[in-house]
Parts: structure tokens; C-alpha cells; sequence
């Protein structure tokens, strides 16, 4: 059953393999000119606040813009092409062919056959996450140490840690069930890039909840002052120390903004700071990283459990 | 006589519609059966219950021994090449034949290097008997083996099929809805219509035990309203065409004359297919029935519903 399982899906394998190997490639050519430039064009004493260490900072800056704009899109993309290309035509593509009567009906039983492609498919869908993962973890501090980390950034925070290997494991899991459902390969895939992308706004608007936030209450400014901190709300706290959503009306005088100035709303907000109001943020500070990663995964891989389960079950009820 | 192939009150259901009803057959071993009837009869649904694509509903279907089972539309990756599709089967199966499968695709000239999906449907239809038979079946199962092939190829593969019957104890289950195939190498009859099994049995004992009756039309009964206990006839759904004195004994007739199995009227001609004793009245002709009457009388004849009361109504 390997050997029928590598046959079977070796395209999906060796795309996906090469496509990781290209990434890879991409993310170590532009770590090692990043490291190249550094040498040569950063004074002893960098980072720190010399002239030339500024230079340097834009310059890492610029190289790190140019290649996450190819890959800022993989947070969503990949796990869809994975659900599409690797869950959906596993059941799919056979009842559509009907080449299930011929798979199910020698000695190897359909559960057997169902586990060993699960099982081989899946890991190899997770061991491709992780290294992805792996991948990014290694070529972004080049850039970004001392910068910013991966908390913050919703779209980074889904390129490491162990988040890839959980969505593309949904994904996959995804387009099984999907195939075993609509037993045709199209509508399947189409399932699959609709359910992810819902599935990621679903757990984009659950991951505040991931944990209590943090209060921290500002005077001055509005702004927390952590570019890594995910925001929850904001309010306001009035001087008697009760939290508000709005202050009442007439507490200061407030006037809309034209285009993109935010001259009157700053003008508002230092008011209501002279007043004696503060602002209160609720916030995850950066050092949630893995315990929002692990809930993330954590969801996802139930989520799995459950769509691959039903997958079996609905195929060992009718195989035919 | 050891049974290859045992159905008991099989039923089976697709949603709210049963294909396949109150089934009950035996295949006894080393027999080659033809499965027949109309398109829609539950031909496919048995063959699926019996290899286990589908579960039954009611009853049980069982196969003793080993069961290999091809197919309608005899289903293989086509992106595989021949080679590969044996190194499928032989990482797939626990019995497995694979010197001789070679062999006898090597003898009927199909490439082993080919893709499935350019073979010819002769071709495509021999690698999947022969990724049958390399599992060394009790019993091969074949849904449609003949559909969409040439007379040479449809030649081709019965011979490929019947050289293995002759080599070794083999049942083989085959099913088509042109029974002229099956003639010359079936030796069971199995028929179906409407979900409903109408006969089963030794083909040599079924052409003896019916007749073809012809003669004048006032020779029959006209229906006298049905007996005690018995559905009303003509009921909905039963083809056009005098259908309505099935069952009954014929005119004087006696106890232990003909059943008639079914009837068709043409103008003052009538002509029976009958099971039993011919009768006494001269003015019948009395012949033996071909398969292919056999076959067609029985898929014009009653729900199976009133078979087993026609051997109580006439003794």
C-alpha cells in the first residue's frame, strides 16, 4: 500500500517538494546577500544609534519587503492548494473515475487502505508544513532580529511555530471529506479554498480570545507602544476611574478628519487627556507567542480529527 | 453440491427505492452463471452486495472462498502502465499470480510498458480479467465484461475466462443483458427484473423443464378473477400484452399439465412459455424453448412475488 500511495499521489509530493525546495533556495539566496551586505556595509558598533547603522536597518528593511511580498500570500494560498491538490482528489478523483470498485474490492480492506493513505498523506502534509515553518524561522531574523517578532503579524504568525503543519493538516482533511461527500474531484477542490478561507476570518476573530488580554491603561497618547502586541479594544477610562466605550458628548470639542490627516482626532484625544482621562488598551503581549500557537494548532487538529473521521465513516458506510 | 456464491432473503436499498428484494440463489461451485435481465433489474447491486461495495439492507449474500471482482466500465488507473497495474495488484492482494499474469498478457500481445489509459478496450479489458485472475479467485465476478467491445474482443476475453474454468475449479459470475453472449459458455442461468430474482437454476435443466406452446387463442382461460389469497391480477406496472392469465393451468387442463410462465397474443395465435408435462390437447404445438425464450419469457412474466404459488395452484 506505500508503494500504491507514493504512485498514486507522487505528482502532488514532488510538486509540493519542489516547490519547498524553490522557497528554500529563494529564502537562503536573499539571507545570504542580506549577510553579505551587512559585512560590508555596517560599521562596527551596529545595531546601535549610529548614522550607518540607520542606513543599514533601511536597507535590511527594503530586502526583507521584497521577498515577503512573494510570500505574504501563503497563509491563505498554501493550505487551499494542499486541501485542493492532496485531500480532495484522495476519495474524489476515485469515485469519479470509479476506480474504487477496483481499489476496494482486492484483499486489502477499505479501512486499511483509507488509514495507510491518511496516514502517509497527512504526515507527509505536516512534515511540509513544519519545514516551511522551519524555513522562515531560520531566514527572518537575518532581517528582523531586534526588530519586530512574529506575534504580532497575523500573516507571519501562520508561516511559523507549528501553525503551517495545522492548517495544511485541515486543509487536507478538508479536501477528503469534500471528496468523499461530492465524490467528484471540482466541486471538491472548490469546497476546500472557500472553507479555508473562511475558516481562517472564523479563527482570525476567535484568536482574541485564545487568552485573557492585558490592561494597560495610557495617558498621552493612544498608541501601545509594542509594534509586536496584538490589539483587542481600546476604551476610555474617565477621571473617576469609570471605563467607557465613548466619553459623553461635549466633553471636549471633536471634529472630523478629511483625507488621510488625523489632525482633529489628535487634537481630541490630547483634550480629553487634559481632562483627566485616560486611555485603556486591552492587548496579547508577544510573549503568548506559543500558547496562541499551540491553541491554534490545537483547534485545527481536532478540527482534522473530526473532518477525517467523518470521512471514514461516510466511506465505509457506502464504498460502493 | 457446494455453493461458491449464497444469497438469503438479500435486499438491498438505495435510499427509499430497493434495488434489490427478498433475493435468495445459490451459484454452486466450478458453474459459470450468467446474470441477466433488463438494465435496472439489480444486477450491478447484486454483484456489489457480493463483493462488498455495497451492504445489504435485509438478508445475507455470501462467497466461499476468495472472491475478484471486475468492474462495469472495468475500472483501472489509467495513468498507470500495464506493469504498474500488476504491481498494484500484487501489492494489494495477499494471493497473488504474477509470473502467469505476465504470461498471458505477453501471449495476447498487451504491452506492459503501455499506459492503460491508450490500450484498446479489448486490451483494457483483458489486463483487468487478468488482474483478476492473478488472485487466483474461488470466484470471479465480472460486471458487464462484454459491454462496448468488438465481436473479436468479446471472443478474446470469454476465452481468456474459459481457459481458466478449464484449468482449475473456478466459478464465474458474469452478467449482461444480451443473452446471446452467454449461450455457448454459460452453464447456470440466474434472472432478474425489477430488483426481484425471476429464476435461477442449471440452464440444461431449465431449457428441459419449459416448453413453447402455440396454438389457437380460445385454447387458454380467459382469468376467472383470481383465487382465494392471491393479488389481483394485472396489477400496475406488468408489460402490456396478456399478461393476465399467468399462472393459470390451460383449458381442460389437469392436474400436473403445464404452468404457463408467460403469454403473448398475436391476433388468434397465442404462444406460451410453460413449465411441466406438455399438455394432451393436439392442437397445441409443443417445442423446446431456446435461451433466448427462456429468458425473454421470464422478464415478461409475473412479479416474482406470484412465482412460488404457481407450483401450489397446479399441484
Amino acid at each position: 500500500m506505500i508503494w500504491v500511495t507514493w504512485r498514486q499521489h507522487r505528482a502532488q509530493i514532488l510538486v509540493t517538494g519542489g516547490f519547498l525546495a524553490l522557497l528554500g533556495l529563494l529564502l537562503l539566496g536573499s539571507a545570504v546577500e542580506a549577510g553579505v551586505y551587512v559585512a560590508g556595509h555596517a560599521p562596527p558598533g551596529c545595531p546601535g544609534p549610529a548614522v550607518a547603522c540607520g542606513e543599514v536597518e533601511v536597507g535590511l528593511a527594503y530586502r526583507y519587503e521584497a521577498v515577503y511580498t512573494v510570500f505574504g500570500w501563503m497563509p491563505l494560498v498554501l493550505p487551499a492548494l494542499i486541501g485542493a491538490f492532496w485531500g480532495a482528489p484522495l476519495l474524489g478523483r476515485e469515485y469519479e473515475r470509479g476506480t474504487h470498485r477496483l481499489a476496494w474490492t482486492q484483499s486489502v480492506p477499505v479501512w486499511r487502505w483509507l488509514a495507510v493513505k491518511l496516514a502517509l498523506l497527512g504526515g507527509a502534509v505536516v512534515a511540509g508544513g513544519l519545514l516551511l515553518s522551519a524555513m522562515v524561522s531560520l531566514w527572518r531574523p537575518v532581517f528582523r532580529a531586534g526588530v519586530d517578532s512574529t506575534f504580532g503579524n497575523i500573516g507571519v504568525f501562520n508561516m511559523v511555530g507549528v501553525a503551517p503543519a495545522a492548517w495544511w493538516l485541515y486543509a487536507f482533511a478538508l479536501g477528503t471529506l469534500a471528496g468523499a461527500l461530492f465524490r467528484r474531484t471540482l466541486p471538491a477542490m472548490a469546497l476546500v479554498v472557500a472553507g479555508v478561507a473562511a475558516t481562517m476570518f472564523t479563527l482570525l476573530q476567535v484568536s482574541d480570545h485564545y487568552a485573557e488580554p492585558v490592561r494597560a491603561e495610557l495617558s498621552g497618547t493612544v498608541l501601545l507602544d509594542d509594534p509586536d502586541a496584538r490589539l483587542v479594544r481600546g476604551a476610555w477610562v474617565e477621571p473617576s476611574g469609570r471605563e467607557v466605550a465613548e466619553p459623553p458628548a461635549g466633553s471636549c470639542p471633536r471634529r472630523a478628519d478629511a483625507g488621510r490627516s488625523s489632525r482633529n482626532a489628535e487634537a481630541w484625544q490630547e483634550c480629553l487627556f487634559a481632562k483627566g482621562y485616560r486611555y485603556a488598551v486591552y492587548y496579547h503581549p508577544p510573549a503568548r507567542f506559543w500558547r496562541f500557537q499551540w491553541t491554534e494548532a490545537g483547534i485545527l487538529v481536532l478540527a482534522s480529527g473530526a473532518l477525517g473521521g467523518l470521512a471514514v465513516r461516510r466511506t465505509l458506510r457506502r464504498p460502493g | 453440491m457446494r455453493a461458491a456464491l449464497e444469497a438469503a432473503g438479500l435486499g438491498v436499498r438505495y435510499r427509499r427505492a430497493w434495488a434489490l428484494r427478498d433475493c435468495s440463489l445459490s451459484v454452486p461451485a466450478g458453474r459459470v452463471a450468467a446474470l441477466v435481465g433488463p438494465n435496472g433489474a439489480g444486477k450491478t447491486t447484486l454483484m456489489h452486495a457480493a463483493v462488498g461495495l455495497l451492504r445489504p439492507a435485509l438478508g445475507s449474500v455470501r462467497v466461499r472462498g476468495e472472491a475478484a471482482f471486475v468492474a462495469q466500465d472495468k475500472p483501472l488507473y489509467d495513468g498507470f502502465t500495464v506493469a504498474e497495474t500488476l504491481s498494484f495488484g500484487r501489492r494489494t492482494n495477499s494471493r497473488w499470480d504474477g509470473t502467469s499474469a505476465a504470461d498471458r498478457l505477453g501471449r495476447l500481445g498487451v504491452p506492459l510498458g503501455r499506459k492503460v489509459g491508450g490500450l484498446s478496450g479489448g486490451q483494457r479489458a483483458q489486463v483487468a480479467i487478468t488482474l483478476a485472475l492473478a488472485r487466483r479467485p474461488d470466484l470471479l465476478i465480472l460486471d458487464e465484461p462484454l459491454a462496448n467491445l468488438d465481436p473479436l474482443a468479446r471472443h478474446d476475453v470469454m476465452r481468456t475466462v474459459m481457459a481458466e474454468v478449464a484449468e482449475r475449479e473456478l466459478t464465474v459470475l458474469l452478467s449482461s443483458h444480451v443473452v446471446a453472449d452467454l449461450e455457448e459458455t454459460c452453464d447456470w442461468l440466474v434472472v432478474l427484473n425489477g430488483g426481484r430474482l425471476q429464476v435461477s437454476g442449471d440452464i440444461e435443466d431449465l431449457l428441459g423443464e419449459h416448453l413453447v406452446l402455440t396454438g389457437p387463442a380460445d385454447l387458454i382461460d380467459e382469468p376467472p378473477g383470481g383465487a382465494p389469497g392471491e393479488p389481483p391480477r394485472g396489477a400496475p406496472g406488468e408489460p402490456p400484452g396478456g399478461a393476465w392469465d399467468r399462472g393459470r393451468g390451460l383449458a381442460g387442463g389437469v392436474a400436473g399439465g403445464p404452468v404457463v410462465v408467460s403469454a403473448s397474443r398475436t391476433g388468434r395465435q397465442v404462444s406460451l412459455l410453460a413449465r411441466g408435462e406438455p399438455p394432451r390437447d393436439p392442437r397445441w404445438q409443443v417445442r423446446r424453448p431456446g435461451l433466448d425464450e427462456l429468458v425473454m419469457g421470464h422478464l415478461r412474466g409475473p412479479g416474482p412475488a406470484a412465482l412460488p404459488r404457481l407450483t401450489g395452484v397446479n399441484g
